[in-house]
């Protein structure tokens, strides 16, 4: 144990080194292309190779599927296998910092495209421009979805799927304790105490999320209040929280835990990933995330918590006129720089952000297609209509390469609600503090 | 050390007897290596193993705490990192964030240190009281716990600890609504959360660190008192001296060299508990429940990484440690000459 102790805090000592000793032996020289290269990849030309995929989230029966039916055919095109890892969403950051530093990373990579200009920051995408040009495919997704991928004039990623957030509710529990999907922000707090009061006291109503992506579940809060986080005036960013929406919109997230009690006080830091393992064990009856939570729940639960027991909705503004906006997100895919064939990995990012595979990632995996007309058939399907209505009105954070450092690393707002919740702050002082360092982590170079 | 030396003053015994063979070996040198050089020689393989895997770490740590280093700077085909001189450390001295961590983690191993020491001691000589079949039964079971992975331990006590399920607060709460009031001003524990506030985080940190840390100073007291005469204890016995004061005239004066080392170790673990911290403050975000360790894990790893600041920041925690072991190695060198 003292060894694994000592181990564990020498971490950074030791990644340090390895990563510096890595970079001695790796420098592989650039490789020139093979006279066959213009070929197109029709035959087996790939075969023996392994290309390596990133995948993010936790796996389930569709998306496995989906991935077997991807990687057969691929493998029909090029003659190439591929290797699919999954990733859970939280850890990813410190996945893509190991492989970079490391040098053993993916070949192609699945990504949130709110993190895509980071990480170009970081020099970890290779620039695919080229390929997007020349694929046809590519030129039918809508010009305005590749606004998170292009970096001066750039493309780094190609989305994959379109995701927003809403509210998914235990069903039953709905039907059973007589609640409507609220309509207002007080309907969401009564209806938040009416599961606490009848669930048990360990169960949260509506879950507050205050780990690494907490930001995903405010936000709707705040842009519906009017406010947001930051904007960029007069070449540098000024920080929007201590504005009356933003103030508004924060309040009333800290009070689903400290007035309202729709949410345990012992569970602050929990995220997305704790919330949905939560949810899967019945003690969960609302909370903010995404279509593909769905499928994860029902199989952790081992099909306790079925389809039939869980819906979404839109998350309502304060008034009621409407959903409220929530966050515009999406997952991309990308080339990783590193890749040790950059041309198969290729190959595999037109394939599966084409068309036929395309739509089908984001159908399965519960998000938005991107070609037209698929979405189109959405507007009218019962489970993706919340999605859909939400996505119209979706909003993004601010597109700073340092927003991931203000989200995750320093924690900024999960950090100021806390100290509201616990009464160390008042939500002033709170929020000034939390806007002061926001600016500064903004503009950094 | 000074047990040795006890048992040397009482006329030979097992310490003494290496001393004796080496000095009546017979003189044969197949390797033909000259006589001084042979214990070098038999160094070298152990020297070179530190080096490799603990000095050029340490030297790359403290390269890195001087320069600008991000993803860029270590990927293969590396670029060349800035070098920024000290501004590394004047960044981490002028961070609020360094005085937090700093209180955490020296309070906290003032705290553990003691206590898991005062704990293993009471514990040791309880051991030695026991029969032999007892005694084993014991160590064994202790042992377990000192042998638990840090994650493992972590899990167990956040899970004790949980605010609705644990069974921390149902046991608080069965106890007299009259005692709980008059012992901690409250009779109400449900749903009390240990792990949001630091100084509650700290709490828990310290019960799970001496649950899994003070066996290990238990077995070790163990030993000790095995190696100490029982003619001592029948003496003072004799003399009609009372538990308390055997213990401060005999036990403690002639364990002093292990409690020494002990001491020494004990500094070394707790100042740079991570794992633990790291489960039950529930990852990264929370700030004020930062010690060094994970203050500097948190800004070399997580992104954008700076692991040229990361790195300042584990060099002020070597720095640390090394001051505070150097410290109390030279007082053991210094009480061995005493003794002698």
């Amino acid at each position: 144990m003292k060894f694994g102790k000592i181990a564990a805090t020498t971490a950074t000592t030791a990644v340090l080194a390895i990563g510096v000793a890595a970079c001695g032996g790796d420098s592989e020289p650039a490789k020139t292309d093979a006279p066959a290269a213009s070929a197109a990849a029709s035959g087996p030309k790939f075969a023996g190779q392994t290309l390596t995929v990133w995948r993010l989230g936790a796996p389930n029966d569709v998306q496995t599927k989906y991935m077997t039916d991807l990687d057969a055919k691929f493998k029909e095109q090029t003659g190439a296998e591929v290797n699919v890892q999954w990733i859970p969403w939280p850890d990813a950051q410190k996945k893509w910092t190991a492989a970079l530093a490391g040098g053993e990373g993916p070949d192609v990579t699945e990504f949130g495209n709110d993190q895509v200009a980071a990480w170009v920051a970081q020099d970890a995408l290779a620039d695919i421009t080229e390929i997007t040009k020349s694929a046809p495919d590519f030129q039918q997704i809508p010009q305005n979805l590749w606004g998170y991928e292009t970096i001066d004039g750039k493309i780094y990623a190609a989305p994959w799927g379109g995701g927003t957030r809403a509210v998914l509710y235990r069903k039953d529990w709905f039907d059973e304790l007589g609640i409507q999907a609220p309509k207002t922000w007080d309907e969401l707090v009564a209806a938040g105490k009416k599961i606490v009061e009848k669930k048990g006291k360990d169960v949260d109503g509506f879950a507050f999320n205050g780990g690494s992506d907490a930001n995903m579940s405010l936000s709707p809060f705040v842009w519906s209040a009017g406010g947001d986080f930051a904007a960029f005036e007069g070449g540098k960013w000024v920080g929007k929280l201590t504005e009356p929406g933003f103030k508004e919109g924060f309040q009333f997230y800290t009070d689903l835990v400290a007035k309202d009690g729709v949410s345990g006080k012992g569970r602050l830091s929990q995220n997305s990933v704790d919330i949905s393992q939560r949810f899967a064990a019945g003690k969960v009856g609302m909370y903010v995330t995404g279509g593909w939570d769905i499928a994860t729940i029902k199989e952790q639960s081992k099909g306790k918590v079925g389809e039939d027991k869980m819906a979404f909705f839109s998350l309502p503004n304060k008034e009621g006129s409407g959903p409220a906006p929530a966050f515009q997100g999406g997952n991309d895919i990308a080339i990783w720089k590193d890749a040790k064939n950059p041309e198969l990995a290729a190959e595999y990012l037109k394939l599966a952000a084409g068309k036929e595979f395309g739509t089908r990632y984001a159908k399965d995996g519960g998000l938005l297609p991107l070609y037209p007309d698929a979405l189109a058939e959405y507007a009218s399907d019962p489970v993706q209509a919340p999605f859909a209505e939400t996505f119209k009105v979706a909003k993004g954070f601010p597109a700073s390469p340092n927003w991931a450092e203000a989200n995750d690393t320093k924690a900024v707002l999960q950090n100021a609600a806390r100290a509201v919740i616990e009464g160390k702050k008042n939500v002033d002082t709170a929020l000034a503090d939390a806007n002061t360092e926001l600016e500064t982590i903004l503009n950094q170079q | 050390m000074m047990a040795q030396t006890s048992t040397v003053a009482r006329g030979g015994g097992n310490s003494s007897a290496p001393a004796r063979r080496r000095s009546h070996r017979p003189p044969r040198r197949p390797s033909g290596l000259p006589n001084w050089a042979v214990p070098y020689v038999l160094l070298v393989p152990g020297l070179l193993v530190i080096a490799i895997l603990l000095l050029y770490p340490l030297y790359q740590m403290v390269d890195m705490s001087f320069h600008k280093v991000g993803l860029r700077q270590i990927r293969p085909n590396p670029q060349p990192a800035e070098f920024l001189g000290m501004q590394n450390y004047s960044d981490v001295f002028s961070s609020d964030l360094f005085w937090t961590s700093l209180r955490n983690t020296v309070v906290f191993a003032v705290v553990t240190v003691a206590l898991t020491l005062i704990l293993g001691t009471l514990v040791g000589l309880l051991l030695n009281k026991l029969g032999r079949k007892m005694s084993t039964f014991l160590v064994v079971g202790i042992m377990a716990a000192w042998a638990t992975p840090p994650t493992a331990t972590a899990i167990i006590w956040k899970w004790l600890f949980d605010s609705d399920a644990g069974v921390v607060n149902w046991a608080l709460n069965l106890l007299p609504d009259g005692l709980s009031t008059l012992v901690f001003g409250r009779s109400d524990w449900s749903g009390q959360p240990w792990l949001n506030a630091p100084s509650t985080i700290y709490v828990v940190l310290v019960i799970a660190v001496v649950w899994a840390s003070f066996p290990f100073i238990a077995v070790s007291v163990l030993a000790g008192l095995k190696s100490i005469p029982s003619e001592l204890y029948e003496a003072a016995r004799v003399d009609g001296s009372t538990p308390a004061a055997t213990f401060r005239k005999i036990t403690f004066p002639l364990l002093k060299p292990v409690f020494s080392v002990l001491l020494v170790l004990s500094i070394i673990w707790d100042f740079k508990v991570f794992t633990q911290l790291y489960v039950l403050a529930g990852g990264t975000t929370n700030r004020e429940a930062f010690n060094l360790s994970l203050w500097a894990y948190t800004e070399a790893f997580s992104a954008p990484p700076k692991m040229g600041f990361g790195a300042a920041i584990a060099v002020i925690l070597t720095v640390i440690m090394l001051v505070i072991t150097a410290v109390y190695v030279r007082q053991i060198v210094r009480t061995e000459a005493d003794v002698r």
